[in-house]
């Protein structure tokens, strides 16, 4: 039960309510790590519940990530400042030749909604640009979405890039996307595969060691 | 609108795919096959003949009325993939769009038309002109229309948010931009209309806040709709309504009582043989095998072609509703999975095949 005005404004999509509440709380000296770790987290991660069985629906994800959106940009600043460390770096992307992202924007918002650092490079990514983020953010994770099976080899041909630079083992690759199946992603040796944004960020979790 | 048509065609056992695409790759040329009219219009001939149907589709390339509309717009160099506006079209440039209905179209465009001509006034076929739907067209002109609209189904309105106030701009210029595309295959000869609306679903429109009694699928999605039909209509012009998307009931259901198509062609999320129990029996359904899979042999071997088709008919048989056999979309072309594609499509079309019913 989300309880807190943060967790509620979050989890009802109310982005004023969102921005209102952080404002509040930081002013009766609430530390912004924990307005994350004890109201953010816990509402997007009841936002993903109620996704998975179909009470909350995509526009309802976007409405929670905007009012999630709304308090990080008040918290993020204040996290900088005092050294705290996100759960884990995620790098993102539509591969190259597909320009669908309202996937990948989902998986991105609820990424950053359950604490990791998250670096979007949009849609159409070429390999060598997944492989250099991955090398200047020191990503943990990096994450490729394909909504077209024409683009489905990008894929492979990213995971590819990364074993022939020897930067293979030095991230976790997930993949996801209608198309997409466990058995693709076995067959093309990625790390995970998740069905829908709020299995996304368990799988991360898991991946990192924060589940 | 011929139902008749349509009916009697199901009666017959019809199967077919959405397959221009495929029988336009087999040309090594076909960037240049899609910029000549006279060999689309080929290209839709064969396809159908190929596929023993009367019925010969143009090229659902759902990306020409954006790319029409941008023109309209003076954005002669703009990306029509990556293109959206940054903030609301201006009512201006929704009124220049309208007041250029008439202008000459370019080069692809063209084309596009002069094939559905091609079919009209060359062949014993029946012309099917392709166009975007309105809702779909509009997602494609915005970089989040999915936060506009539910914006507007929280109950916020134009003035509250610039996000609404762009997506119904982007839904009037979008309507502008179809209705001339529709003007003009019209009078190329098209005897039908596949007005295609992937984006009408429940990944776009939340079913929560239609649910508590927001009308944004009747604002958005039914009402200019709505205007295409009577636009269809006027001209005697046949509707096929496509939405291969996610859909709820309520929307299947609202799609075939208020647009009242001669036919609704649905995705394989569906299954058809419930939404016979949701659309009127004067309106054919048409579908809807899962070939957006048909690519991979591991996730659809041929044998499940094959016994998904069966399973299909037996079901529709059941029903009694009209139904005409086919894919859950456009059957695109994938270089490297071209010859598995065509072999799981004549499986298709030629598993289990039943003797056409007498005619009532």
């Amino acid at each position: 039960m989300i309880e807190d005005a943060l967790g509620r404004a979050v989890l009802n999509g109310d982005s004023k309510g969102a921005i209102a509440a952080t404002e509040a709380a930081l002013a009766a000296g609430v530390d912004a790590g924990e307005l994350i770790r004890g109201s953010m987290i816990p509402a997007m991660d009841e936002v993903g519940r109620l996704f998975q069985c179909e009470e909350y629906f995509v526009p309802e994800l976007l409405l929670a990530s905007r009012a999630m959106k709304g308090a990080l940009a008040l918290l993020q600043p204040l996290l900088a400042r005092s050294g705290a460390q996100p759960t884990g770096r995620v790098v993102i992307g539509t591969v190259k030749g597909d320009l669908h992202d309202i996937g990948k924007n989902l998986v991105a918002s609820l990424l950053e909604g359950g604490g990791f650092e998250v670096h979007d490079l949009g849609a159409d990514v070429a390999p060598e640009a997944f492989l250099a983020a991955a090398e200047q953010w020191q990503a943990d994770i990096v994450a490729l979405s394909a909504l077209l099976t024409v683009t489905m080899p990008s894929m492979r041909n990213t995971i590819e890039a990364f074993r022939r630079a020897g930067a293979r083992d030095k991230v976790k690759i997930i993949v996801g996307g209608a198309p997409v199946t466990r058995q693709y992603a076995d067959e093309i040796g990625a790390d995970g595969y998740s069905q829908d944004a709020s299995a996304a960020v368990e799988l991360a979790r898991a991946l990192v060691g924060r589940n | 609108m011929r139902k008749s048509f349509y009916l009697d065609l199901a009666t017959s056992g019809l199967r077919m795919p959405v397959g221009t695409d495929l029988v336009l790759h087999e040309h090594p040329d076909a960037d240049l096959v899609m910029e000549d009219g006279r060999r689309l219009g080929l290209v839709m001939e064969t396809t159908a003949r190929r596929y023993g149907t009367p019925l010969a589709l143009s090229l659902m390339d759902l990306r020409l009325e954006k790319r029409d509309l941008l023109r309209l717009l003076g954005n002669v160099d703009a990306d029509v993939d990556t293109f959206h506006f940054q903030e609301a079209p201006s009512e201006d440039q929704v009124a220049q769009v309208r007041a250029l209905s008439a202008a000459p179209f370019a080069k692809r465009n063209q084309a596009h038309l002069d094939a559905v001509r091609y079919v009209a006034k060359e062949t014993d076929l029946t012309a099917v002109g392709m166009a975007i739907g309105p809702f779909s067209l509009m997602t494609k002109l915005m970089a989040d229309p999915i936060t506009a609209i539910a914006m507007a189904g929280a109950g916020l309105e134009p003035d509250d948010d610039p996000g609404i106030l762009m997506a119904h701009r982007c839904l009037a210029l979008a309507e502008a931009a179809i209705a001339r595309s529709l003007a003009a295959q019209i009078e190329a000869g098209a005897h039908a209309i596949m007005l295609c609306e992937p984006a009408a679903n429940r990944v776009y429109l939340s079913p929560k806040q239609i649910e508590a009694g927001s009308d944004i699928f009747e604002r958005f999605v039914l009402e200019p709709n709505l205007r295409l039909r009577r636009q269809l209509a006027d001209a005697q012009v046949d509707l096929i309504f496509h939405d291969c998307g996610e859909l709820t009931d309520s929307m299947v259901k609202e799609f075939a009582t208020r647009l009242s198509p001669s036919v609704l062609s649905l995705g394989s999320s569906r299954q058809l043989w419930k939404d016979a129990q949701l659309v009127p029996k004067d309106i054919v359904l048409f579908g809807n095998l899962p070939t957006k899979s048909f690519y991979s042999d591991a996730v659809m071997p041929e044998e499940k072609v094959e016994s998904l088709t069966r399973e299909l008919i037996a079901r529709m048989q059941e029903t009694g509703h009209p139904h005409i056999l086919g894919s859950e979309c456009d059957v695109l072309h994938v270089p490297e999975a071209a010859g598995r594609i065509s072999r799981k499509v004549d499986v298709m079309l030629s598993c289990a095949k039943r003797a056409p019913a007498p005619a009532t």
